[in-house]
């Protein structure tokens, strides 16, 4: 259907629904945002040995986000007087923008997804890398040490491991012949990547943390060390676009996670009369503990530490599972 | 193992363990004998001998008494006790030094109040406040 669309020519009446969907779909995507919040902080407080939210909403603190995101946009307006006013306020969106951009090119079933891009896999990695402009952005606009030294950390970082992400990938891109997402998962019937391709995952995951800013790699916002880093200056609704783009990276980062290694909507064999929506949620949700876990888990890890590992570790290991993975389709010819 | 799975190990145990928080606004904590909390009054076993008064660090608690009702009896009765929570440190010296025992300890602590006013206590809230009373006492 979203085919259709895309290729029917354009006009007031495509662009309200494009409109509408998008808006559905955004809808969707902060519901997911609020009960991951939920769900991280009931995961941490669970292997912490404490409980966690359980006091707004019933029981299981159901609507305690609710009530958070409710507080932030009810809060005064603060801009200081020596931050550089139109960026400061600009940056929050250039942030948020691309972090919801790249989930559309994402396919959670073969029939639920909207836009079928020929070069997903790129423009995913490729819009996702605009978001360090909007963090560098909001940095210097804040007219703050502590936020600058977080945003340029932010800057080092995501660019740094943007690089061992894209190499992890082409191992994969090899073995499907294309870069298409529903190509991917397609080429993934006789066997998930996770399988043929465990260097390669094990990078990726490594730099997709990274690249989400999570622990152990949230040097960028480091709260006893930083001040919180980028965002020091931002509270209210504009700290609130920061948090809600981090989310929605996880949402899109998860998910391509699971369409790249855990065969997006594919079921386990025999399994195959549960529907491929429920099969992607498992795997999905299956990838979101994995990551809060290892936040419960991991201390941070040292600044220098971080780019020797990205340039010295993760890098050259990429590469040689490029090499590797290229002599074994070209000798062995398994695929 | 490797360092970094123990650590994976250890916190996805501690997913299932017994947590270690109290449910407490909701549950009232559990809290030894000795506890020193915001004291019971007994007026009628008050002899108004004012040691009270005396040993308090902090001068907090104020009393004056009467004569006895019935002629026959000597002595005195208490007519006004009060103790000033914005003060009172509850050392447990009062208690310790009243010889009838007319003021013991309890176990309620929870003295928040929306204005200081509240935090002035008279008999008639010290004669109430009978709830989680200190077992043992010496008299």
């Amino acid at each position: 259907m979203i085919q259709d669309l895309l290729h029917s020519s354009p006009g007031l009446s495509n662009f309200v629904i494009f409109f509408l969907l998008a808006t559905v779909f955004l809808f969707v995507i902060l519901g997911f945002v609020t009960y991951a919040i939920l769900a991280e902080r009931k995961v941490l407080g669970f292997m912490q040995g404490r409980y966690g939210p359980n006091q707004v909403g019933g029981r299981w603190g159901l609507l305690q986000t609710v009530a958070d995101v409710l507080k932030l946009l009810l809060k005064e307006d603060l801009i200081p007087k020596a931050a550089d006013r139109p960026l400061f306020i600009l940056a929050p969106v250039v942030a948020f923008a691309p972090a919801f951009m790249v989930v559309a090119a994402i396919p959670f079933t073969d029939r639920l997804q909207f836009a079928d891009i020929g070069v997903g896999l790129l423009y995913y990695i490729a819009v996702s890398g605009m978001t360090t402009v909007g963090i560098l952005v909001g940095a210097w606009a804040s007219n703050n040490k502590y936020s600058l030294l977080g945003g340029m950390r932010a800057a080092a970082q995501m660019i740094s491991y943007e690089i061992p992400l894209v190499m992890s990938v082409l191992g994969i891109a090899l073995l499907a012949g294309s870069i298409n997402l529903n190509e991917i998962v397609e080429a993934q019937e006789k066997g998930w990547f996770i399988l043929w391709q465990p260097i390669a995952f094990i990078v990726f995951f490594i730099a997709a943390v990274a690249e989400l800013n999570r622990v152990p790699f949230d040097l960028a916002e480091a709260e006893n060390e930083l001040v919180a880093g980028f965002h020091t200056e931002y509270s209210g609704f504009r700290w609130a676009m920061f948090m809600l783009a981090e989310y929605v990276y996880m949402f899109a980062m998860c998910a391509l996670i699971t369409v790249l290694f855990l065969g997006g909507w594919l079921p386990l064999p025999f399994l195959g009369f549960i529907p491929g929506a429920v099969w992607f949620a498992l795997k999905f949700s299956l990838v979101v503990f994995i990551l809060i876990w290892f936040r419960a888990t991991f201390p941070r890890i040292r600044a220098d530490q971080l780019m020797e590992f990205a340039w010295k570790v993760l890098l050259p290991v990429a590469l040689a599972n490029i090499f590797l993975t290229a002599l074994l389709k070209e000798f062995l010819n398994i695929f | 193992m490797l360092g970094w799975t123990k650590g994976l190990a250890y916190t996805l145990k501690n997913l299932t363990r017994e947590k270690v928080t109290y449910d407490y606004p909701n549950e009232p904590l559990p809290l030894p004998d000795r506890f020193r909390g915001v004291q019971k009054f007994y007026p009628e076993k008050c002899i108004v001998c004012n040691q009270c008064a005396n040993i308090c660090p902090t001068d907090c608690i104020q009393l004056t008494g009467k004569k006895h009702p019935d002629p026959a009896k000597k002595g005195k009765i208490i007519d006004t006790y009060d103790i000033n929570f914005e003060i009172c440190i509850l050392c447990d010296l009062c208690t310790e030094v009243c010889p009838t025992e007319a003021i013991v300890m309890t176990n309620n602590f929870e003295l928040a109040d929306y204005s200081r006013d509240e935090l002035f206590k008279n008999l008639e809230w010290l004669d109430e406040n009978d709830e989680n009373i200190r077992k043992v006492n010496k008299a």
